[in-house]
C-alpha cells in the first residue's frame, strides 16, 4: 500500500481513538505520517527536539484534558526510558506511545536496536502491541488507547514496514 | 539572594495560575507559600519545562507558570527551542540559577562555568528573556510576565541553599489526583476515566 495512504489510515484511527494531541520525532520510515499528523487540523501537533520531553508534553497535555499520542522510532523510547518511570508511570499517566520498529524481523539494520526494544518495554511494565497489518489499525490503536486509559499508563504499538507501507 | 526569597516576593501574586515544580528543595518551598491543589510537583530532573508546556497548550487560556532550575534545564536544552516554536503566550518559564545540582550536594552545574541560559534561550528563539540578579529586578520581570499576554524566560541568578520549611507530605498519585479534580471542576472537563466497577447492569424493577 502506498505511504501516503498508510499515514491516513493510522492518523484516522488515532482520531477514531479518542487522540487529538500529538508529539513527534521523525524517522525516515513515518515521515509520512508525521505530515499526515501536522495537516490535520484536529491535531494538536508538538514536533519535539528529543523524545523525552515528548513524555513531558503530553503528561502536562493529558492532565489538562488531552489524548495524547507519541510518535517516535524505537531509539527515541530508549531516549525516553528515564521520563516514563519518573513521570508516566510515577504518575500513572497514560500516554499512547506509536513506536517505529527499527530492527524488526527483515530489516537490514539496527538489529541491536530491534533486540533490546521489546524486552526494555517489558522491564519498563509497558504493554506492547505489534502492527502489522493495515486492517488492524483501528482496533488496535482503539483497544491500547483504552488500555491505557483504563491503566493509566503509556500502551505502545510498534509500527512496522508493512503497516507504514515502507520497504 | 535565595530562591525562597523569590518565592516568597511572588507568592503573594498567585491566584488560579497552575505551576510546576522542579525536583528538589523548590517544591517543599513552594508548597509551603502556596499550599495550592494547582501545584505540580514532579519526581524528575528535566521535564520542569516541558510538563509546563503541555499544560499551557493544553489550556491556553490559564497561566501556567514554571519553577525550573540550571541542572533541570541544562538536561533538556531542546524544550527551549520547542517552547519558542509553539510559544505559548500563558507561560512564563522562571529558572532559579544557583550554579549547582543543590540536592547532589552542591556539585557546580555548567552555569557556574562558561554557560548562559538566557543566551541559549535566546538563541533557542526566545524574545522575552530577562535576567534578574535582585529582588526587586526578578519582581519586578515576573509581574511583568503575569500581566502580559506572552511568553517569558526569567533566569534568576541566586546563591544556592533551601528555605527554613517543612517537608511538604508530597504522594505522587495524591499530587496528581488532587491537581486533576482541581483541573475538571474549574475547567468543567471530564479527565479520569473511572473502571466501571459493577459487573452487570442492575436488575429491571
Amino acid at each position: 500500500m502506498d505511504p501516503k495512504l498508510c499515514a491516513a489510515a493510522i492518523v484516522d484511527g488515532l482520531k477514531k481513538a479518542g487522540i487529538d494531541f500529538v508529539a513527534t520525532l521523525p524517522d525516515e520510515k513515518m515521515v509520512e505520517v508525521i505530515r499526515a499528523v501536522e495537516h490535520d487540523s484536529a491535531l494538536k501537533h508538538v514536533p519535539l527536539c528529543r523524545e523525552e520531553e515528548g513524555i513531558g508534553i503530553c503528561a502536562g497535555a493529558y492532565l489538562a484534558g488531552k489524548k495524547t499520542a507519541l510518535i517516535m522510532q524505537n531509539a527515541g523510547f530508549l531516549n525516553s526510558c528515564n521520563a516514563l518511570t519518573t513521570t508516566s508511570l510515577q504518575f500513572q499517566i497514560p500516554t499512547l506511545l506509536l513506536i517505529y520498529y527499527a530492527g524488526d524481523i527483515g530489516d537490514r539494520g539496527f538489529t541491536t536496536l530491534g533486540s533490546v526494544t521489546e524486552p526494555v518495554l517489558q522491564a519498563l511494565g509497558i504493554r506492547s502491541y505489534i502492527l502489522r497489518k493495515s486492517d488492524e489499525i483501528d482496533d488496535t490503536l482503539r483497544g491500547a488507547q483504552i488500555l491505557a486509559e483504563d491503566s493509566k499508563k503509556p500502551v505502545a504499538v510498534l509500527l512496522t514496514k508493512s503497516v507504514l507501507g515502507v520497504k | 539572594m535565595k530562591r525562597y526569597d523569590c518565592l516568597k516576593a511572588i507568592a503573594p501574586h498567585f491566584g488560579e495560575e497552575l505551576v510546576v515544580t522542579n525536583i528538589g528543595a523548590v517544591r517543599h518551598e513552594w508548597q509551603a507559600l502556596r499550599p495550592h491543589p494547582g501545584n505540580y510537583h514532579l519526581q524528575n530532573l528535566g521535564l520542569t519545562s516541558s510538563m509546563a508546556l503541555g499544560l499551557a497548550l493544553a489550556l491556553p487560556h490559564r497561566k501556567v507558570v514554571a519553577f525550573d532550575g540550571d541542572g533541570s534545564l541544562l538536561l533538556n536544552l531542546g524544550s527551549l527551542a520547542t517552547i519558542a516554536n509553539q510559544h505559548p503566550r500563558n507561560l512564563i518559564h522562571i529558572v532559579f540559577d544557583n550554579e549547582c545540582y543543590e540536592s547532589s550536594r552542591g556539585a557546580p552545574t555548567a552555569t557556574a562555568g562558561q554557560a548562559d541560559l538566557a543566551a541559549i534561550a535566546r538563541g533557542a528563539g526566545l524574545a522575552n528573556v530577562m535576567t534578574a540578579k535582585t529582588l526587586a529586578e526578578f519582581a519586578e520581570a515576573f509581574l511583568r510576565a503575569l500581566k502580559s499576554n506572552d511568553l517569558y524566560f526569567i533566569l534568576v541568578k541566586v546563591e544556592a541553599g533551601a528555605g527554613d520549611v517543612p517537608a511538604a507530605a508530597l504522594d505522587s498519585q495524591e499530587n496528581k489526583y488532587l491537581f486533576v479534580r482541581y483541573i475538571e471542576k474549574s475547567e468543567n472537563l471530564k479527565i479520569l476515566t473511572a473502571t466501571l466497577s459493577r459487573a452487570s447492569e442492575p436488575h429491571a424493577k
